[in-house]
């Protein structure tokens, strides 16, 4: 039996190994992020103040990611709510729950839903500047465009999207961003929750400090849901990383695979 | 004293670095959780591709029967985090892999660990159910 001691030796020494082989001169992975908050130590200081942009609203640009995966939006909702499906969505997402996701279009690298980006930990970088917020989502290489330009959502969408379309504004110090013009295709999740083309998302973007922010997604399809819902999702300040690359169509071998049951 | 300790305090170490893991579909269509295969054998291939990558493998079996299995893994990005780099492991490098066999029968399974023949344990990157590093580790080691 090993005691105590040496383990704790052990684990020192397995740490200095992983510290001593990582990449010495790391450009993207490790780099050190500059001009952000740090304690003493050098550590990054997540509870630093907001940080602001010109215009004195918060900023939110930087590298955000949830601290644990959820693949259904469900897992998000406040303590007793449900999914209010109509029966044409419950029937939709049973199949899809039957099959497990096997034609979840996200497997083909097509879009994935725009609420469980947020909840896939995979890391997105938010870009705020006047007129326009964009957000580059590492996995799969997929942007969006907020429009900050005092624009309004078209009464009528010509032209049916996987993204929608983007506008954005501020309520206080809350991002409030509203989309519509879905094409009805995309899924809400990997469970495979469902949108049709009447699907309207508001996200409501909240930093608490410099290294946290809230974020509540309303979901608004009345052919889907019975009534507007909202999930809710934690996203943390990455620090001391930066956006890789991610080809989905490369090598995608799953989706021939994908027997369902 | 033995490799086993220095090999599960090395995945635990592995495990709490900060890791993006996740895959691109739902693990439950293509996988089975509850069919583990353990392949020992020699790599003959490494991909080091999206949205997956994969790692074949010859196994012999007691009979002497040479199979090529592949075992995809998680995607470059979650594994570059997790330190590994392209060339974390080569054809003609010795590994066990443990990983979730494909419902469809074939030799394809899903990663959840790689041991090397110095008992370091490699984080495969894995979305399913069996793939936090550290148990996995552990139950190899046992």
């Amino acid at each position: 039996m090993i005691d105590r001691t040496r383990r704790r030796v052990l684990a020192v020494g397995a740490l200095s190994l992983v510290v001593v082989s990582w990449p010495a001169v790391a450009q993207w992975q490790g780099y050190t992020t500059p001009g952000i908050p740090r304690k003493a130590d050098g550590t990054f200081d997540a509870a630093a103040p907001v940080p602001r942009a010109a215009d004195g609203k918060p900023d939110l640009s930087g590298i955000w990611m949830a601290p644990r995966i959820r693949v259904d939006l469900a897992q998000g909702m406040k303590k007793g709510e449900t999914v209010p499906f109509t029966p044409e969505g419950k029937r939709i997402f049973d199949e899809r729950r039957a099959t497990n996701s096997k034609d979840d279009p996200g497997a083909r690298c097509l879009p994935t839903g725009i609420p469980v980006r947020a909840t896939l930990q995979t890391p997105f970088k938010i870009l705020q500047t006047p007129g326009v917020t964009a957000i580059l989502y590492e996995s799969r290489t997929q942007f969006r465009q907020i429009l900050t330009d005092g624009r309004s959502l078209p009464k009528e969408v010509d032209w049916p999207a996987w993204q929608g379309f983007s506008v954005g504004r501020w309520e206080q110090d809350t991002f409030v961003v509203e989309t519509a013009g879905f094409n009805g295709k995309v899924w809400l999740d990997q469970v495979g929750t469902p949108a049709s083309d009447a699907f309207r998302l508001t996200e409501r973007f909240h930093r608490r400090d410099f290294g946290h922010m809230d974020l509540e997604m309303i979901i608004d399809d009345r052919t889907m849901y019975t009534r507007p819902w909202s999930t809710f999702a934690e996203l943390l300040f990455q620090p001391d990383t930066e956006l890789l690359e991610y080809i989905c169509e490369e090598n995608e071998r799953d989706s021939a695979k994908m027997v369902g049951k | 004293m033995s490799r086993h300790v220095v090999t599960v305090t090395l995945c635990v170490v592995i495990a709490v670095l900060p890791v993006s893991l996740r895959a691109h579909h739902s693990f439950a269509a293509e996988f089975d959780s509850n069919t583990v295969v353990t392949l020992n054998g020699v790599i003959t291939k490494v991909e080091w591709t999206n949205p997956h990558t994969y790692f074949h493998i010859d196994v012999t079996d007691d009979q002497g029967k040479v199979t090529n299995w592949a075992v995809e893994g998680g995607a470059p990005n979650a594994l570059y985090r997790a330190g590994w780099k392209p060339t974390s492991l080569k054809a003609g490098d010795r590994v066990s892999i443990v990983g979730s066999r494909a419902k469809d029968g074939s030799n394809l399974a899903n990663a959840t660990s790689f041991t090397l023949p110095d008992g370091r344990c490699l984080f495969a990157g894995s979305s399913g159910p069996n793939g936090d590093a550290t148990t996995t580790c552990r139950q190899v080691t046992r």
